[in-house]
């Protein structure tokens, strides 16, 4: 079989919290209906507000949680069935995931050179000499000193950490790495830093990354692709670009309209446009799915709204 | 100010390209720190240290831990030497006795005075003092002050510090020897709990689901049981030795760790650092033991130093019932226990080992409320 040109390919995921048994039963649909695919060595920007299930979609990719049903492929094979040892293996040894909040993510009884060896020692690495050489090596390669190896989480700052942690998932040569808003809780210069640090560790490596972050922004010079979340939907996947230029669906318009501008004259005109579904959408006669409106631009939409949104792209 | 996009000055039109060029190229190097690294025990330990209450009751603590040591192999009398002829003697320490207390001397009340002169009863010398001389039915009565010592006809330089009790064994060693036994049985039996405990609630409180509702129903079953029944259905079929009081002290004194423990893992399990982990393929052992429990640490030594004094209270209490530890052993609850029936005549061989079942109760608890606060963690670099 041909390599396939997808990394990852999720199909139809839905993830459902319950709580609650009889009558007081509650269902989150924290992640519903879910389909995209990110191809080798790409970044794949997932953008979407706090709460629309980003986190969540992430999260069941390396399967902290069990999906409620849908089909996941990582080069190919099957992700999303029975959790045993082989296939825990196989995602630990394939997938790392870097987390959302710097403080939380660093055990604070550890000291970073136990933070960071530890994929390795897990993989079953017991010589210590190694995996202090290959742990300082990996701080140096993001940009810290070796001397910071004996060191507690609580006295770093918020990038530093945040840099501990992309240590600690890319020590393991991972093929993919699954980073949930590591940039959210730093500010704008340190931002910068750690996604241009992503980057160049993107290039030397051959990484496969999927970004996910609550605001367009930070994605749009990074991302190859964009896949654009609304309460527990993807509702637009485009190339950056086509998505910049030609939104399609009414909530991508509202999270572009929301960027601010950085001329002043521009951004004083600026218009935001706001999405209420129950204004934009119909689907009380016809089920929106998602459709591929022109090459690599899928859109979530009922048959109506896609002859609309053919028409906008025709016309631009 | 701002410009209309029309007419802009011509310099600002004709900008050249490098002029919109990072100024630098940041690489990305940090400075060492310049502080020394503190680990979190070393952390607690200063400020511990910081403490003077903390350290008063360590050093209390420690002070009686080593009496309970040394003084049984030291002295002069075994616990278990009987002396029937030094029965009921009062304490006599050296030096503090010419303050007046602790002289070896007793009142004895109502004695005729004329029955004083006899020296058979009352060998020469051992008459203090005699006052309240009263007349009763033509009897000149009065109380009198004696050296117990000498009228029990013992040697001179005999000293026992504490007194003795019925059967004249020395109370200064039976005590620490005693209290050797309670901190002993304490230990011991708060090791055993949190050890139970702590297996015992890591496993509710990781697992969760079905494990974790079978499991807390069967400790609260355990804990609804009448504790002092258990206890003594436990003593009647395993007699009363220590590792007996050691296991009726754990049949439910594990349930309140295995409580903490669980909800610290509950706490604790769905931390991103633990998730993290487990994305990096961390198996459940080295989760359990190696991410999570540690957070448990604190609240866990704290738990085990309060639940000390409790133990040994505990001891004292099951001693009061009777079902203490097998005579001829001493513990300070058996001591209490023997004393308080002659509490009126002979008060020393109830006072001595409430003082020290007091202080040692005390000085746990002050030094468990430090360790507790140098241990909590949302304290760490406070100064
Ligand atoms: N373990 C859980 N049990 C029940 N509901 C959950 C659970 N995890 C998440 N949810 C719910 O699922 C929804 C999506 O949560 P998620 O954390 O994926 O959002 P997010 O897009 O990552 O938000 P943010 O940008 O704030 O990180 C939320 O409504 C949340 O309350
Ligand atoms: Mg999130």
């Amino acid at each position: 079989m041909a390599e396939s040109e997808y990394i990852l390919e999720v199909k139809n995921l839905c993830q459902h919290f319950t709580s609650g048994r009889g009558r007081k039963k509650l269902t989150v649909k924290a992640v519903d209906d879910v389909t995209f695919s990110v191809r080798r060595a790409e970044t794949f920007g997932l953008v979407g507000e706090s709460g629309c299930g980003k986190t969540t979609t992430g999260r069941t990719v390396i399967r902290l949680y069990n999906p409620t049903s849908g089909q996941m492929l990582f080069d190919g094979r099957d992700i999303a069935g029975r959790m045993n040892r082989k296939l825990r293996e196989y995602l630990t040894s394939n997938i790392a995931m870097i987390f959302q909040d710097p403080i939380e993510s660093l055990n604070p009884k550890m000291t970073i050179e136990e933070i960071v060896g530890e994929g390795l020692k897990v993989r079953g690495n017991r010589n210590k000499e190694d995996i202090r050489r290959q742990v300082v090596q990996m701080l140096n390669k993001v940009g810290l000193v070796e001397e910071h190896a004996t060191r507690y989480p609580h006295e770093f700052s918020g990038g530093q950490r945040q840099r501990i942690g992309i240590a600690r998932a890319i020590i393991t040569n991972p093929k993919m790495v699954i980073a949930d808003e590591p940039v959210s809780a730093l500010d704008v210069s340190v931002q910068a830093q750690v996604i241009n640090l992503l980057n160049d560790l993107k290039e030397e490596m051959g990484l496969t990354i999927l970004f996910i972050a609550h605001n367009l922004s930070v994605v749009k010079y990074f991302s190859d692709r964009i896949g654009v979340m609304y309460y527990g939907h993807l509702v637009e996947v485009a190339k950056g670009d086509d998505l910049y230029q030609k939104p399609l669906h009414p909530y991508t318009r509202a999270l572009l309209s929301a960027i601010p501008e950085p001329n002043p004259l521009t951004e004083r005109t600026r218009v935001r446009i706001d999405y209420v579904p129950e204004r934009d959408h119909d689907y009380s006669l016809e089920h929106p799915s998602m459709v591929e409106v022109e090459p690599e631009h899928f859109v979530y939409c009922s048959p109506s709204e896609l002859e609309r949104y053919r028409e906008i792209i025709q016309n631009a | 100010m701002i410009y209309d996009r029309n007419n802009l000055p011509e310099e600002l039109l004709n900008l050249p390209a490098s002029d919109f060029e990072a100024l630098y190229q940041e690489d990305i190097k940090d400075e060492k720190f310049q502080t020394k690294p503190v680990g979190f025990f070393k952390d607690a330990a200063i400020r511990l240290t910081k403490s003077k209450v903390s350290i008063i009751a360590f050093i209390i603590i420690g002070i009686i831990i080593i009496l309970a040591v040394v003084v049984p192999p030291l002295s002069p009398y075994g616990f278990n030497d009987q002396n029937i002829s030094a029965k009921y003697l009062p304490p006599k320490m050296p030096i503090v006795e010419k303050l007046g207390i602790m002289d070896g001397t007793r009142v004895l009340k109502n004695r005729k005075v004329s029955g004083l002169s006899d020296t058979d009863r009352y060998p020469e010398g051992s008459i203090i003092e005699y006052f309240n001389v009263v007349t009763a039915k033509g009897q000149e009565m009065c109380d009198v002050r004696v050296d117990a010592y000498m009228l029990a006809g013992m040697p001179d330089g005999e000293y026992h510090w504490f007194g003795t009790d019925y059967l004249g064994r020395d109370l200064l060693t039976r005590l620490f020897k005693g209290a050797r036994i309670s901190l002993l049985i304490a230990f011991f039996s708060v090791l055993t709990n949190v050890f139970i405990g702590v297996v015992y609630g890591a496993i509710s409180g990781y697992y969760g689901g079905k494990v974790d509702i079978i499991l807390t129903h069967f400790a609260e079953v355990l804990d609804g049981m009448p504790y002092i029944v258990v206890t003594i259905l436990f003593m009647i079929l395993f007699g009363s030795g220590m590792v007996s009081i050691i296991l009726a002290l754990t049949i439910t004194g594990w349930i309140g760790t295995s409580r903490l423990i669980r909800a610290q893992f509950y706490r604790f399990k769905g931390r991103e650092y633990v998730l993290a982990a487990r994305t990096l393929g961390v198996p459940d052992r080295t989760l359990i033991f190696r991410h999570i429990l540690p957070n448990c640490v604190g609240p866990l030594i704290t738990r085990a130093m309060i639940a000390i004094p409790g133990a040994i209270f505990s001891e004292s209490f099951l001693a009061y019932l009777g079902l203490g530890i097998k005579p001829p052993n001493p513990s300070i609850g058996v001591l209490l226990s023997d004393g308080q029936s002659v509490l009126l005549q002979y008060p020393y061989q109830t006072v001595f080992p409430a003082i020290l079942i007091s202080v040692l109760m005390i000085a746990f608890n002050l030094f468990s409320n430090g360790l507790r606060d140098a241990l909590d963690p949302t304290k760490r670099g406070e100064e």
